[in-house]
């Protein structure tokens, strides 16, 4: 499951997204790291944006307070696992 | 080439952005937060009667542009402000006072502006930006939303300064004539405070302030109903796109006033403002639930507690959250 704690983070954001945005085409696995986490590929867009600001918080306590933040930390998994990261740690 | 040494921050929003670049280049340093909360920058108003692309037009924050003139007027600074018919005549105006050696600020239409990346495009006619040189036929932006500075050919700048639609820029440009040497901060947080909660609490419009949350509430209520389920998604995904994506809307403004009301405790030296400040952020927070309850919606994800109704719970929720904050801000100034 998308919140167990001995899934390595990356894993963890691709199976959150996959699961809770209900992404059908496309499984966890097939995500890579760096690719654009808002394109055609996961057919996702800004009002997907606000549940995933809203997942982030709920499963990981970071609140990603403005699309000053929202841009660079949602451009990717790599990039938003960076930001989580970082958030965690300063917490 | 032409380059004006220009302090390029990157802001939430491109407003309390602009305005606090152009103050720190004039020696004020400022930061994004207070020049929203003191120009007054949070409001919200629901106005069906307005079209953006074809659906209601719902607005977080106050009209464009006033942000700058509340702050130039409570820092006593001089701005001056032109409007333009001709395309041509207002780039000659913009190189004109380059050439001086003065950043420009500009009203454009963001989706014009080639260096948006295709995925944040969006058309919004209140984008404010600064021009702080030129090389070529370049244009040397500081866009606040952006971490960099930018770069845009004048054709892609003239395009977006003329840009077509709801709130046309008609080529606006802004720039400070003159601040002040000596700035009553103090005077400045409270006045900003006081209309703040004069326009959310006692705007005659049933749509605006507080009174506007419930009234949006009550009309998104019936929307499934007044306008089907397809239009309503649409209705819906506007209200989300302008709280989430246009100028980091509602809950986005939320926060800012709430790191603003930090700043003001400060200042003020009053420990009450600290306390409203985490109350502005938890209503900031409801704001955001609102929003994904109707991502849900929009999506066909909804679960059985995502619905109109539970929305329309939340709306009214953050207006009874933020009507007790501003009544006891104006308690505590």
């Amino acid at each position: 499951m998308a919140n167990g704690t001995d899934i390595p983070l990356k894993e963890k954001l691709k199976a959150l997204i996959v699961e809770e945005l209900r992404i059908t085409h496309v499984a966890p696995q097939e995500i890579t790291d760096d690719e654009p986490i808002f394109a055609d590929k996961l057919g996702l867009d800004s009002i997907d944006a606000v549940e995933v600001v809203y997942l982030v918080e709920k499963y990981f306590d970071v609140k990603i307070k403005d699309m000053k933040e929202a841009r660079p930390a949602l451009q990717s998994i790599n990039t938003l696992a960076a930001f989580i990261e970082a958030h965690c740690l300063r917490n | 080439m032409l380059k004006i040494e220009f302090p390029h921050k990157q802001s939430s929003h491109c407003e309390s952005g602009v305005v606090s670049n152009l103050l720190s280049f004039h020696g004020i340093a400022t930061s994004e937060a207070l020049a929203f909360g003191i120009g007054t920058g949070l409001f919200f108003a629901y106005l069906p009667f307005i079209k953006l692309n074809k659906l209601p037009l719902t607005t977080y924050r106050c009209e464009a542009g006033g942000i700058l003139k509340r702050v130039a007027k409570r820092l006593d600074c001089k701005i001056n402000w032109q409007k333009f018919r001709d395309p041509h005549k207002a780039m000659a105006a913009l190189d004109e006072k380059l050439a001086m050696g003065i950043p420009v600020g500009c009203r454009t239409g963001a989706y014009w502006l080639p260096y948006f990346p295709p995925a944040f495009r969006f058309h919004f006619n209140a984008h404010n930006l600064v021009v702080y040189g030129k090389d070529g036929q370049d244009y040397l932006i500081s866009d606040p939303v952006f971490p960099n500075p930018e770069r845009c050919a004048a054709k892609g700048l003239m395009k977006a300064r003329f840009s077509q639609g709801a709130l046309a820029p008609k080529g606006v440009m802004f720039y400070f004539e003159q601040v002040s040497p000596e700035i009553d901060w103090a005077a400045a947080i409270t006045s900003g405070i006081k209309e703040v909660c004069r326009r959310m609490l006692k705007t005659p419009l049933p749509m605006a302030g507080t009174r506007g949350i419930h009234f949006l509430a009550d009309r998104l209520e019936q929307w499934p109903k007044k306008l089907g389920p397809e239009r309503s998604k649409l209705y819906v995904g506007q209200l989300i796109r302008m709280q989430e994506e246009i100028g980091t809307g509602g809950a986005g403004f939320r926060f800012m006033y709430a790191a603003f009301l930090q700043e003001a405790a400060a200042v003020l030296s009053n420990t009450v403002l600290l306390e409203l400040s985490r109350k502005m952020t938890a209503a900031g927070d409801i704001w955001r639930e609102t929003a994904v309850i109707g991502a849900r919606i929009c999506k066909g994800r909804a679960s059985a507690k995502d619905t109109y109704a539970e929305m329309a719970n939340h709306l009214r929720t953050c207006a009874r959250e933020e009507d007790r904050i501003y009544e006891q801000l104006l308690e505590c100034i």
